[in-house]
């Protein structure tokens, strides 16, 4: 196990440093001159070459990676060239909306799909059963945007109960922080629940095939108890495997939903920070968001060592 | 072999989802075939005078803001949406599936760069990656076939590779080893038919995917450009006329779901056709 | 004292080509304190009576006759009550302790869930129990404590926590279904020699379910034959070992290796019966075993023999008793 753990930290490590080589290159060879879209197409040709070196940009190509480098370890994020503030302030106003949506989001799937679908599997081939994979097919061809336009069509142009969209900013108070983030954390969660309560159906199915199950029942275990008590733990090791995936697609699932609910979210950011070729924020965000989906699926890994104990004491005869 | 097939085709027309998903599709590719000769009115024909009406006989589902007919525009939407699909994961497949194989057949360090390269990219979330790369290199068509299909050659090279693997470990592939074939060959020659269906299955699945994530980057408009209609775009153009017309917020999304829903209902009764280890259970 | 008495058990399940009949009017009678042995090759029904007696058949199978546990009946009782019986009154060691045991869950609290469920122990009480019983089947808790888990186990001590586990709340039968053919040969002997002590010591009935004629021999005090779903001869376990009535008895019999040191008998060589159970969905309308059969004669494909009694309790099902008999 700890081996275990310590190759996945190894691989964890190479794959953000892989990943920020890739992002720092891909941003160098792009056209688009920072200095010259901070000053304008009419700056003069000294002071483009002084603002140029003020942040840098003469240096050579691979000082430039690892001073940028160096910052992101230490937290200097750098300036953003277009707002002109700290990134890492950037990063941190619009995180909290995008992080409460996103953990919103993977709690409403969870809490809906893993019932659903243990549900799904215990009446297998019966209505309920047809009822819910029905549903959930529909719910995977249910583009998330779309869902979000059909929700805000009907809650808040017909129904009008709640805003269309912005953030009522966490100052307003805790509850309408948290109005205006139901609708898009519902839309994000609808196509997840849907994919999660397939995989946890077939998952709880292969378990209830098990011998361990009947050996349960003839302990005196009903139906419901087997069920339950001994199949369900045993089915969800496969389900954390898809939630760990299921949270980089909610990552970026955010991009499309904060832009469609008008969200000062980070996805938002990086979408108006590549539109006016704001790198040094792009270089960060992507590194970031890459960074969080490696390291839940680490947490993911060490969710399976929870779950399952043959992996936790790495087996052997007494 | 063409008995097998018409095996497959008699197990096929027993699932309800085969069915039902294959019509849909068939449907889909029919009405993308006819728009490139065919619609009902020209797709770029702005009429402002008869803008936002609704649905009647002369017009079934209405018009948009500029007076367009939508269901001219739904259809050439259609053609967008398989013309994207299918380049980018024909793009996925031409370099995925040779790359798998090559994994397979060789082991060793090419198998190792291969798996590691691909834990690599399933680490980005695809969409994300996508929006970088569209947005850097500028939106387009193009680009945006590009992006999605880059993120189906790893999907293509692990399921290559795994099923790969399982096909050179049975007994006939070690008889044409002995006949003095080599690994490109047998490759060729044995274990791709031998993992055709799987492939096949995956692609379906894919394709759903890719028609998802190409209306999603049009949404954001670093898809598909005007004029070009693109079901996504239309989306984002119908958000802001929501409270004005909101019935056009509603076919483009339906039209999305209703194609997706059909391939993958297509794809998951073709995989219960196809598996073998499903049909042995029945 | 009459512990089980199956009477006229059918099994049949509805397939996509009529109704299948899985178990063809099965008898059997098992007394307290006494072993019963179910004897066949795979396939023939032997798994599927275990299962209808624990009321644990697939989905979709039905079952109709009797089988009366004490005089009560357990194809009439319902499901609840049926919870209540298995685990107490009736407990079932299955065929592979490696699959058998929940992987993710100690052994100890295995164990102890059907203290806590039948007897309404608590967690602690229910560990403490559990923790003597495993110790009784031979696992000490100093050496095996009861958080260990399955996969901690070779596969004679995880068959060993399932015995303990059946045993937990003194159940009044036990069905052993293959106990020892997953295990190694040497754990096979071990094994079996646990469950006879704890029939005599827990004064059980045992339905022991085995291909292995030996076993039988050994360790039941009645048996019976199954073919192709059908009960083909039964008796006191050493008469049907001494008159062999039924030619398919004889051919297992005849298939079995040898245990003795006898030069000449190892020398002989094994015989085989030809050919191999038929399906449940192409059973011939006579005796199942026609086509197999040396002694066939036209009446055996018309119609299906009936259970003749050859003795006080022994009895076969074959026309042509009397010439295999008398070879």
């Amino acid at each position: 196990m700890t081996l275990f753990l310590v190759k996945r930290l190894i691989m964890l490590a190479a794959t953000l440093l892989v990943a920020a080589v890739v992002v720092f290159f891909v941003l160098e060879i792009l056209p688009g001159d920072p200095a010259l879209v901070m000053l304008g197409v009419s700056a003069q040709a000294d002071t483009l070459a002084a603002l140029r070196a003020e942040m840098g940009l003469d240096l050579p190509a691979w000082q430039r990676f690892t001073n940028w480098i160096g910052g992101v370890v230490t937290g200097e994020l750098g300036r953003s060239y277009t707002y002109d503030v700290p990134v890492s302030e950037l990063i941190g106003e619009r995180v909290v909306v995008s992080l409460p949506l996103a953990v919103m989001a993977l709690t409403l799937s969870t809490v809906i799909a893993i019932p659903l679908g243990v549900i799904a599997a215990s009446r297998h081939n019966r209505t309920t059963d047809i009822a819910l994979t029905g549903a959930a097919q529909i719910g995977i061809a249910i583009s998330n945007f779309w869902f979000a336009i059909l929700l805000i069509l009907l809650f808040s142009v017909t129904l009008r109960w709640v805003p269309a969209g912005g953030f009522a900013g966490w100052d307003a108070g805790f509850w309408p922080a948290i109005q205006s983030l139901l609708l898009p954390a519902i839309a994000l969660a609808l196509p997840q629940a849907a994919i999660l309560t397939r995989v946890t159906r077939s998952s709880v199915l292969e378990v209830l095939q098990e011998d361990f199950v009947r050996t349960a029942r003839a302990k005196g275990l009903s139906r419901r108890a087997a069920l339950w008590r001994h199949a369900v733990r045993n089915a969800l090791i496969p389900v954390i495997t898809i939630l760990g995936l299921q949270f980089s697609f909610l990552l970026a699932g955010t991009i499309i939903i904060e832009n469609v609910f008008y969200l000062p979210g980070l996805g938002r950011l990086l979408f108006q920070a590549i539109a006016q070729r704001d790198l040094i924020v792009v270089k960060d965000l992507v590194v970031l968001l890459a960074g969080t989906v490696v390291v839940v699926n680490f947490v993911v890994d060490l969710g399976y060592a929870v779950l399952d104990p043959r992996l936790r004491s790495g087996g052997g005869h007494v | 072999m063409s008995e097998g097939w018409a095996e497959v085709w008699r197990m096929g027309l027993r699932s309800r989802g085969f069915v039902i998903g294959g019509v849909v599709t068939l449907i889909f590719i029919l009405i993308a075939v006819s728009a490139l000769i065919w619609t009902p009115y020209p797709v770029a024909e702005i009429v402002v005078s008869r803008r936002f009406q609704g649905i009647s006989a002369a017009h079934w589902l209405g018009t948009d803001q500029f007076g367009r007919d939508l269901v001219s525009l739904l259809m050439a939407g259609a053609v967008n949406s398989v013309a994207v699909a299918i380049v980018a994961v024909g793009l996925g497949m031409g370099i995925g599936v040779p790359l798998g194989a090559l994994a397979a057949a060789r082991q060793g360090w090419l198998d190792e760069i291969v798996m590691r390269a691909n834990d690599f990219a399933f680490a980005f979330p695809a969409l994300l990656s996508a929006v970088m790369i569209t947005a850097l290199a500028g939106p387009g068509a193009v680009n945006s076939i590009i992006a999605i299909g880059i993120f189906n050659i790893p999907v293509f090279a692990r399921l290559t590779r795994g099923a790969a693997l399982v096909v050179w470990k049975r007994e006939f592939i070690l008889a044409a080893r002995v006949s003095g074939k080599g690994p490109l060959r047998i490759s060729v020659e044995h274990v791709l038919p031998n993992i055709a269906s799987v492939l096949i299955v995956q692609a379906t699945i894919q394709f759903a995917l890719a028609i998802l994530a190409e209306a999603g980057l049009s949404y954001l408009g670093l898809g598909t450009q005007p004029p070009q209609p693109s079901w996504g775009k239309m989306l984002n153009e119908a958000q802001t006329l929501m409270f004005l017309a909101p019935q056009l917020a509603i076919f483009p999304g339906m039209a999305i779901a209703l194609t997706v829903l059909g391939l993958n209902l297509f794809g998951d009764g073709l995989r219960d056709v196809l598996d073998p280890r499903l049909r042995r259970e029945r | 004292m009459t512990l089980l008495a199956i009477e006229n058990l059918c099994v049949e399940l509805d397939g996509p080509d009529g109704t299948l009949r899985l178990l063809d009017d099965v008898n059997l009678f098992l007394s307290k304190g006494r072993c019963l042995g179910l004897v066949g090759e795979s396939g023939c029904g032997k798994s599927m009576t275990a299962l209808a007696i624990m009321g644990l058949l697939p989905r979709g199978m039905r079952a109709s006759g009797r089988i009366l546990l004490e005089g009560e009946d357990l194809l009439s009782i319902g499901e609840d009550r049926l919870c209540g019986l298995r685990g107490r009154k009736m407990a079932m060691v299955f065929q592979e302790p490696m699959t058998a045991l929940n992987p993710v869950v100690p052994i100890g609290r295995q164990v102890a869930e059907g203290l806590r469920l039948h007897l309404g122990l608590t967690r602690h009480e229910a560990e403490l129990r559990a923790g003597k019983m495993l110790a009784r089947v031979g696992l000490p808790v100093e050496r095996f404590p009861l958080g260990l888990f399955p996969h901690q186990l070779s596969g004679g001590q995880r068959q060993r926590v399932v015995i303990a586990m059946a045993l937990t709340c003194g159940p009044d039968l036990l069905v052993a279904d293959e106990p020892t053919t997953a295990l190694d040969v040497t754990v096979q002997a071990q094994i079996l020699d646990l469950i006879a002590e704890l029939v005599e010591e827990f004064d059980m009935g045992l339905v022991l379910i085995t291909h292995d004629l030996g076993v039988v021999a050994e360790s039941t005090d009645t048996m019976s034959v199954m073919y192709a779903g059908k009960v083909v001869e039964d008796g006191p376990t050493d008469e049907v070992f001494q008159r062999m009535a039924h030619p398919y008895t004889r051919g297992l019999f005849a298939a079995m290796p040898s245990h003795s040191s006898d030069l000449d008998a190892t020398r002989k060589r094994l015989t085989t019966i030809p050919g191999r159970v038929p399906d449940a969905s192409s059973r011939p309308s006579g005796c199942p075993f026609v086509a197999r059969c040396s002694f066939a004669t036209d009446q055996c494909s018309d119609a299906p023999p009936p259970l003749e009694r050859l003795a006080h309790r022994h009895s076969a099902s074959c026309f042509n008793l009397s010439r295999v008999e008398g070879l």
